[in-house]
């Protein structure tokens, strides 16, 4: 019998499915993998089992009976142990105080505080040697670096002792040693029959320490495989779907490639990527592709000057020194954020002076003259095909897809050079994502340099002319032409990082 | 992939030290207003002058550690003033009714404190099972208990037992009675940070979502805090009731927010997570202090308010400024 059960088991937020048809099967003492893209619920998943979240359907057995727990608290005490992603840390009580946080040791009402440093002595203990010589149990949790708090994490859940035990994403930002270490405590744990959830995006890890693997995608476990019978070029397939894996997609109608480089970045080091190098040329537009988080996005911010920066980047060879956004606005780059509500949307005012900001500053205009700003933002809002009732309507009364149009389209006024696009297709409907990417094409064709990462890779797949794979802060591999494959992105944005 | 993550800092020993103790700067500035207090009038130093500013400045010293416990939670209980008043004219009025001996005076003393917690659970409920808004939840419930205290007793000055406010200002064994209070408080104090609900206060104000998730029961929580608010406001209107040896429905309501510039004055943060109550009960005293110096310097009275406000604002401004240098 598993230890753990889950069929049929579904999630939805309002009209977003988060997990359609969730079916696991954990044993006690193995170590079993899930992976799957992102978005394709494996976290969701993990918080149905950690009582977090609310199953709509389906059904949850431990030890062969029902599950049907209230919340975290009543999960623990059926004896799962999870690990967050987003790590349940609280940043400034004690290291030792966060180990014991769940069940504190008590003497009558008192904390006892030789049990609870002797506790988290003896989970510190495990990673002795890897934690880096600034850990300190008696120290504050916002003190520490990012790996370190995921050692805490990690602490934190061994220190449930729970015959269950879910790890979601753990080794994001853990070292080769402190992996290493992990996995010795992992394998432990397997021998004392305890039934282990894995999770992570390397597959190296995957097959180094899982005993299973199941796949899930776009929220419906695909199937699960003995690690020992299978590789990772199955794995891959089964991750993307054998049927579009192997096709690229075909290559834009010959752009008019110019060849000219526009914007250049040589040695770029930020928060959160190290050491690029990038050419776009005129009306080429590259793709960032990889996982979520490793650094596409902090490169767009940090060429737009709300990151800061070491190293070069230039726009028609002239370098480019972009402190903040209104230099960059200036030297002529424009940002477009997935996360609208909060970098672009000028909430509760009207839709023209939503479309007109940029024209503002690049025209140093003071003074609103109605008339020939209406026929400017007009234009502009036509391009994209915006549908609106009128310009003086709050840009709230709008569906999120013409909300993001209105965004793109301060930016069309007066045309930039090169146009960084985060993720721009955030949570907005099909045929606005149609209307965005034939905007796209077209201002490539004009000449302007595009930069565009999306979490999807269908999406980036069909409308990038190379696309850079981004694996820990790096760029790890270029995608060109025939390369520019699903089975090539999933592949290269899994891979260990170099 | 490490050195992609924050840099860790090695920290200096003050910072480590400022950490613990965030109420280190609140510390500075009590010392130098005590200078300037015994600058301007050398007897508000003595042992009488002193005994004067914690017989006055006990109750809100009291205030400020109940706001402090909803505060660590990143709660805010903004009804601990209108608490203070119903428990103070429901004592004066028990004390009142069953006469003034000692075995009424403690049952109304008893009776108080139990006003105050249903209070504090009242406001808990309301906050953290009904997921009001903490500042517009507890506003309405402090107009419902001034009107409560309003229905106890329409107009000031039913007076208190003798018995009651000669025992608080008054001496057992030639040591003024208020000294005892502050070390009982003190050890009260202390015994409560060391207790289990304190840590889990703190983690919710921390991190409410990360809380619950590690398996914190955190409606419970809030609620206990704000129970532990109640009490300790029940506890300042037993202090005021002895300080000015009245009932008055209106007593309390003006120390509310003084109470949350106390705990902000005492290096709390007020986004939760951060704080102590040996910092509230600096940052009461601070206030104190600033009160009795616009005085003793001779402030016009026109201006005293003026001046007093400034004073507070000098006080934030420093407290912040000596924190951030040494953080940095």
């Amino acid at each position: 019998m598993a230890k753990l059960k889950l069929s049929g088991v579904r999630k939805a937020y309002g009209a977003t499915v988060a997990l359609s048809r969730g079916d696991l099967e954990i044993e006690a003492g193995e170590v079993h993998v899930l992976i799957g893209a992102n978005g394709s619920g494996k976290s969701t998943l993990c918080k149905i089992v950690a009582g977090v979240v609310k199953p709509d359907a389906g059904e949850v057995l431990l030890d062969g009976q029902p599950m049907a727990v209230s919340g975290p608290q009543a999960a623990r005490a059926l004896g799962i142990g999870i690990f967050y992603q987003e790590l349940s840390l609280a940043a400034h009580r004690t290291v030792a105080e966060n180990i014991c946080l769940p069940d504190m040791p008590v003497r009558g009402v008192f904390v006892d505080q030789s049990a609870l440093a002797a506790r988290a002595a003896r989970y510190a203990a495990l990673f002795a040697d890897v934690t880096g010589d600034d850990f300190d149990a008696d120290g504050p949790v916002d003190a520490l670096r990012a790996d370190q708090r995921q050692l805490v994490e990690i602490m934190k859940t061994l220190a449930s002792e729970a015959p269950v035990l879910i790890f979601d994403e753990p080794t994001s930002a853990l070292d080769r040693a402190q992996v290493e270490r992990f996995f010795q405590i992992l394998r432990g744990l397997r021998q004392e029959g305890r039934a282990i959830v894995f999770i992570s995006h390397r597959m190296d890890e995957i097959f180094e320490i899982g005993d299973r693997v199941t796949v899930i995608r776009d929220g419906e476990t695909v199937g699960t495989r003995r690690i020992a019978e299978t590789n990772p070029a199955e794995v891959v397939e089964m991750m993307v779907g054998a049927r579009s894996a192997l096709a690229a997609e075909p290559v834009a109608e010959a752009a008019p490639f110019r060849g000219e480089t526009l914007l250049g970045v040589d040695g770029l080091s930020g928060p959160g990527f190290r050491d690029i190098s990038l050419r776009v040329a005129k009306g080429e537009v590259l793709g960032l592709g990889g996982l979520h988080g490793q650094g596409q996005s902090a490169l767009l911010k940090a060429l737009f000057g709300v990151l800061a920066t070491s190293g070069e980047a230039t726009l028609d060879g002239v370098a480019l020194s972009n402190a903040t956004p209104r230099q960059a606005i200036r030297s002529g780059l424009a940002y477009v954020s997935g996360d609208r509500g909060r970098d672009g949307v000028i909430h509760g005012r009207p839709i023209i002076e939503n479309v007109t900001p940029i024209h503002f500053l690049l025209k140093g205009l003071q003074i609103a003259r109605p008339a020939p700003l209406r026929e400017k933002a007009l234009a502009a809002l036509k391009t994209l095909n915006t549908r609106f009732a009128g310009l003086s309507l709050p840009i709230n009364s709008l569906s999120g897809g013409n909300q993001q149009k209105v965004v793109i389209a301060r930016w069309l006024i007066d045309r930039p050079r090169v146009l960084l696009l985060d993720d721009p297709t955030k949570g907005i409907d099909l045929s606005a994502k149609a209307d965005l990417f034939v905007l796209i094409r077209k201002l490539a064709s004009e000449g302007m340099g595009i930069v565009l990462y999306s979490s999807e890779d269908a999406e980036l797949l069909a409308n990038s002319d190379r696309i850079l794979v981004f694996n820990g802060g790096r760029v790890t591999r270029e995608l060109r032409g025939e390369e520019r494959t699903r089975f090539n992105l999933t592949q290269a944005a899994y891979e260990a990082a170099r | 992939m490490t050195d992609l993550a924050t840099p860790a800092r090695r920290k200096g020993g003050f910072k480590r030290v400022l950490e613990r103790y965030p109420f280190l700067p609140a510390l500075l500035i009590l010392v130098v207003l005590l200078a300037l207090n015994g600058l301007y009038q050398p007897r508000s130093v003595s042992l009488v002058g002193i005994t004067g500013l914690i017989k006055t400045y006990l109750a809100l010293m009291l205030l400020a550690v109940a706001q402090t416990y909803v505060v660590y939670a990143a709660d805010i209980d903004l009804s601990v003033g209108a608490i203070v008043s119903l428990v103070n004219v429901a004592v004066v009025t028990l004390m009142q009714h069953w006469g003034g001996e000692a075995l009424p005076v403690f049952g109304a003393i008893a009776l108080g404190l139990c006003v105050g917690v249903a209070c504090g659970i009242v406001n808990g409920l309301v906050v953290a099972a009904l997921r009001l808004q903490a500042i517009v939840a507890t506003f309405a419930t402090s107009i419902f208990f001034t009107g409560l205290a309003l229905y106890i007793m329409p107009v000031a000055g039913t007076p208190a037992p003798t018995l009651f406010w000669r025992t608080y200002g008054g001496r057992m064994l030639d040591i003024p009675f208020v000294f005892y209070v502050v070390v009982v408080l003190a050890v009260l104090l202390y015994a409560l940070s060391r207790t289990r609900l304190t840590t889990q206060l703190l983690a919710v104000g921390d991190d409410a979502q990360a809380a619950y998730q590690s398996g914190l029961p955190v409606t419970l929580i809030r609620i206990k805090g704000y129970a532990m608010c109640g009490v300790f406001a029940a506890l300042a209107a037993l202090c005021i009731t002895g300080d000015t040896a009245s009932g008055d429905p209106l007593v309390g309501g003006k120390m509310t927010l003084f109470s949350v510039a106390a705990v902000v004055l005492g290096g709390s943060a007020l986004s939760g997570g951060v704080g102590t109550v040996a910092g509230a009960v600096i940052g009461a005293l601070i206030i104190g202090l600033i009160n009795s110096l616009v005085y003793f310097v001779g402030t016009p009275s026109e201006w005293q308010n003026l001046v007093q406000g400034l004073a507070i604002l000098l006080a934030l401004m420093a407290g912040i400024l000596v924190g951030r240098r040494a953080r940095a």
